[in-house]
């Protein structure tokens, strides 16, 4: 593989999954304004929103700490961007697959948040500050369970032998539900439903938009922010949204359909990429659109408590579920 | 001084998502604890006791009516039963009714909004936009009956001035069946979902003590278990024959707890008990006369010729209303006037409520006692707003546009603009 | 509660008290009278005659209302004592009368405290002082305003309409 095509094909990932991004967000308004008995903004308002956005003035507060405040976007849109190379795409290996694996993707995806509250605390705004001590206590109380439902498949699959352990491509490569014994699929089923609860969490959606929290602190750490570096922290929500969704597709359900269609060739790769896309959509709106119409913002305390002993637990309950499997299938 | 170096201060307010109106709090915050909160209000202060000293009778009554868009018919109601114990007016029985009648309708319509605030507040937009879609159709029924969503325009001293007429009965009693189906499925979405009640129980609690001895009124003191009630305890209009109970959460099986849930159990029922009491009132409205000055002109000179004072009162949806007038022979204006709206009343309850809360609580805990900032302020200094009169009389052309297009006949009132 | 007991408790306090009943005829089918009670106190009975009343029964202040007579300072004191029954509240009426060149009155926030709001309005509108009141704050009008509204020919207040009337082109 040449470092140029090498090139291609990141940017080709790059927009792509940036378009993506802002076309889910336009469906999730859309689907959401309809459960609310709304009409909802048109399908192209997110990127109605970019770009004005884009040309609006960034206003910088005096009391910031101006490159602090202007650096954090830009970590956030790079970070959350570059999850998306080492993700597979479908039928598509991950770009960078050969440079990072699923412990990487799981440091990328803690970074858009710790940039956000950096950039919280850096604009010196009272209520920014609130918000970024709220994102630090969120991130501390998810990430556990996160890593508990990754490192249990790919744990799990690693003890079965044969290809690198933590490969995302490994993992989407040999789905572990066949190949485990019913205590793990049971220890499976658990962990991808603590992922579905981590979803929204990592992505500060209700109920868990408590740094933002419009009407308690004004959109928290975002309320500084304006202009470009808004719209770059925008950016970085929707390819994180995508990031986070084909996260759990390829951990839990990286099936193709082409098989079945009899298909091959390139068809089969376009149907295949089209079935993972569907798929990234459906974890989408299940585990963020509908939960963010059906429930109340809890608060940080609720949050931290509930991350950090019941969802916490059922994790590790999972994943002692998938060791016995491991030990019964000796 | 390790003790206030962690102590900060968090402005809320006069602009702030969470505030539908201007009013600002200081929080001293300690992580997400608070610590103290200073109130002041006086942002939409536009004078109008002031003004209204300066106006005659006919002219008070509109300010009144706008004081406050959501409590159009309460303070109307209550400078209405002031002015007519003054001058000794009679009020038809039928006026009466008609007066309960849409006050009731205002209840309805103002704890509907409340319940999608409360739900907003609470980041649940979803019941915020449920309820206010539910909403629409008391509103219909007002611009049925009245001509206008808000600012109704319908007591006038000695009377009403509009009737409800046989053929708007169904209309009435449509709308009742409406509300009738819907209020257990608006009961249950409310208060028996598990995010709304983690989020309101046990925050923003107002003992029963504290109630008492700074004088909360309305849903606020009922939630605290209060049994206080203008149109129970002190009748007024046909409220004593009605029966009116307060309502508290004890109504609904639970012991009051005076928390934010329990101000939403309080309002919820409430809407019921409007609903029976519209429905009541309709059958038993007794036919007659709606006023009985008929003639503007004889009642300014009957107004004119008074001497005395009084006062009136009024269960407003966010409790006692109350205004006291003074008039004297041969003066148009009155020569006192004083309005009291429920928040007045309701705002020191808020520094014990947000005693040792957090935060995420401020909003849900500022929209509990249903606060109407434009009722409790009410002399302001403008400064800015420019008067966009083309603007005005669009927006007023468009509303009667679709006033008549809603009752089908055509609008009274001349077109040459809102000339009031 | 009924009115003779509000005028027991009245009398208790400072003996000799006259009250005048004025009762409100209310209802369509069945009338009722629903007592009001005006009282003329003087401010060195205030506070009593108040204690007395909150001994009585709940008592709820609906608000302070007054107006400026020229040589004195009229407020009203608008109670309602005995909520809780259906029909069983008494209006009681507290008319307190202060020269203007001295409009001093005690605070009944320590026996009252939801007095405090509308005591503190008086002294932005009418500017009474009172003793022994927690806090002196301004709840309604700008921090900076010195001006009474409601006193007759306040300097203050008429340079502000003026200032208006001119910015809006017509009459205040």
């Amino acid at each position: 593989m040449t470092g140029l095509h090498l090139l291609w094909q990141a940017a080709a990932v790059l927009v792509g999954g940036g378009l993506l991004g802002l076309v889910y967000k336009g469906f999730d308004r859309k689907l959401a304004a309809r459960m609310q008995a709304r009409i909802g903004p048109p399908l192209r308002q997110p990127f109605l929103d970019v770009g004005k956005l884009l040309v609006k003035e960034s206003v910088v507060p005096r009391d910031a700490v101006g490159w602090l405040f202007k650096a954090m976007p830009f970590l956030a849109v790079v970070a959350s961007f570059t999850v998306l190379l080492y993700l597979p795409w479908g039928p598509f290996p991950a770009v960078l697959g050969r440079y990072g694996d699923a412990i990487l993707v799981l440091y990328l995806l803690a970074v858009p948040a710790l940039a956000m509250a950096l950039g919280g605390f850096a604009s010196g705004s009272p209520l920014a500050t609130v918000g970024a001590q709220r994102e630090i206590v969120m991130l501390m109380s998810y990430e556990f369970p996160l890593a508990v439902a990754v490192v249990g498949v790919a744990w799990r699959l690693a003890t079965l032998g044969g290809s690198p352990a933590f490969s995302l491509a490994a993992i989407a490569a040999s789905p572990l539900w066949g190949q485990v014994g019913p205590l793990g699929v049971i220890g499976l089923a658990i962990l991808a439903a603590c992922l579905l609860i981590v979803t929204p969490a990592e992505l500060s959606k209700i109920p868990f938009d408590i740094p933002e929290a419009e009407t308690e602190i004004a959109g928290g750490l975002m309320v500084e922010y304006s202009g470009t570096y808004l719209a770059l922290f925008y950016l970085a929500d929707a390819a994180k949204t995508i990031a986070m969704a084909a996260l759990v597709v390829t951990l839990f359900v990286p099936y193709g359909i082409a098989g079945l269609l009899g298909l091959s060739g390139a068809g089969a790769q376009a149907v295949d990429l089209a079935f993972h896309l569907l798929k990234i959509f459906v974890v989408m709106f299940a585990a963020v659109t509908t939960v963010r119409v059906a429930m109340a913002r809890l608060k940080i305390d609720q949050v931290a408590r509930g991350f950090w002993l019941q969802i916490t637990a059922v994790a590790v309950a999972g994943l002692v579920l998938l060791v016995l499997d491991r030990m019964v299938a000796g | 001084m390790p003790e206030t170096q962690n102590v900060y201060e968090i402005p809320i307010g006069p602009i702030h998502p969470a505030l539908k109106e201007p009013v600002r709090f200081t929080f001293q915050v300690e992580g997400e604890r608070i610590r103290a909160v200073d109130v002041r209000a006086g942002f939409a202060h536009r004078g109008i006791e002031f003004m209204g000293m300066r106006r005659n009778l006919i002219q008070t009554l509109y300010l009144s009516e706008r004081i406050c868009g959501i409590c159009s018919i309460s303070h109307p109601i209550a400078i209405t039963l002031a002015v007519e114990r003054a001058a000794g007016i009679e009020v038809p029985p039928r006026a009466q009714y008609l007066r309960v009648i849409f006050s009731e309708l205002e209840r309805i319509h103002s704890h509907l909004l409340w319940a999608g605030v409360a739900a907003h507040e609470l980041g649940f937009d979803t019941l915020l936009h449920l309820t206010w879609k539910v909403r629409e159709q008391v509103l219909d029924i007002l611009e049925e009956l009245s001509g206008n969503r808000i600012d109704y325009a319908i007591p006038i001293y000695g009377g009403v001035r509009r009737d409800i007429s046989p053929e708007q009965i169904p209309k009435v009693e449509a709308m009742i069946r409406y509300y009738r189906g819907l209020l257990e499925e608006l009961v249950d979405a409310f208060l028996r979902d598990p995010s709304v009640a983690a989020r309101t129980r046990d925050v923003g609690v107002l003992t029963p003590e504290e109630a008492d001895l700074l004088c909360a009124v309305g849903p606020t003191a009922r939630a605290s278990g209060l049994s206080k009630d203008v149109r129970q305890d002190r009748p007024y209009l046909v409220y004593g024959e009605l029966g009116v109970k307060a309502i508290t959460p004890r109504d609904w099986g639970l012991e009051p707890r005076g928390d934010v849930y329990d101000k939403a159990v309080v309002r919820l029922l409430e809407v019921g008990q409007s609903l029976d009491l519209i429905e009541t009132c309709l059958y038993e409205m007794p036919e007659g006369e709606i006023t009985s000055f008929p003639k503007i002109p004889a009642l300014l000179a009957h107004l004119k010729k008074a001497e005395g004072e009084g006062l009136g009162w009024h269960e407003a949806p966010r409790g006692e209303v109350i205004h006291y007038i003074r008039l004297e022979a041969g003066v148009e204006e009155p020569v006192a006037w004083k309005v009291k709206a429920p928040t007045y009343s309701n705002l020191m309850s808020w520094v014990p409520m947000f005693a040792d809360q957090e935060i995420a609580d401020i909003p849900i805990i500022a929209a509990s006692i249903d606060p109407c900032i434009c009722c409790m302020d009410r002399v302001h200094m403008v400064r800015d707003g420019s008067p966009a009169t083309l603007l005005k009389e669009d927006l007023l052309r468009l509303s009667r546009e679709k006033t008549e297009r809603l009752t089908g006949h055509p609008s009274p009132v001349t077109r040459h603009g809102g000339g009031l | 509660m009924t009115a003779d007991q509000v005028k027991k408790a009245l009398v208790s306090a400072v003996p000799g008290l006259q009250a005048e009943l004025r009762p409100r005829p209310v209802g369509v089918r069945t009338r009722v009278e629903v007592p009001e009670l005006w009282v003329d106190v003087s401010r060195e009975g205030l506070v009593p005659v108040v204690a007395a009343l909150k001994a009585a029964g709940p008592l709820h202040i609906s608000i302070i209302s007054g107006r400026d007579k020229g040589e004195e300072i009229e407020l009203l004191y608008h109670f309602a004592v005995g909520y809780g029954t259906p029909g069983g509240e008494v209006m009681v009426t507290l008319r307190v009368g202060v020269p203007a060149s001295d409009p001093t009155v005690p605070s009944i926030c320590g026996i009252l405290p939801g007095a405090e709001t509308t005591e503190r309005e008086k002294i932005e509108f009418l500017g009474i002082h009172f003793t022994g009141i927690p806090s002196t704050a301004h709840v309604f009008l700008p921090d900076g305003f010195t001006g009474h509204p409601w006193r007759k020919d306040d300097p203050e207040t008429a340079r502000h309409v003026k200032r208006m009337v001119e910015w809006e082109g017509k009459d205040a």
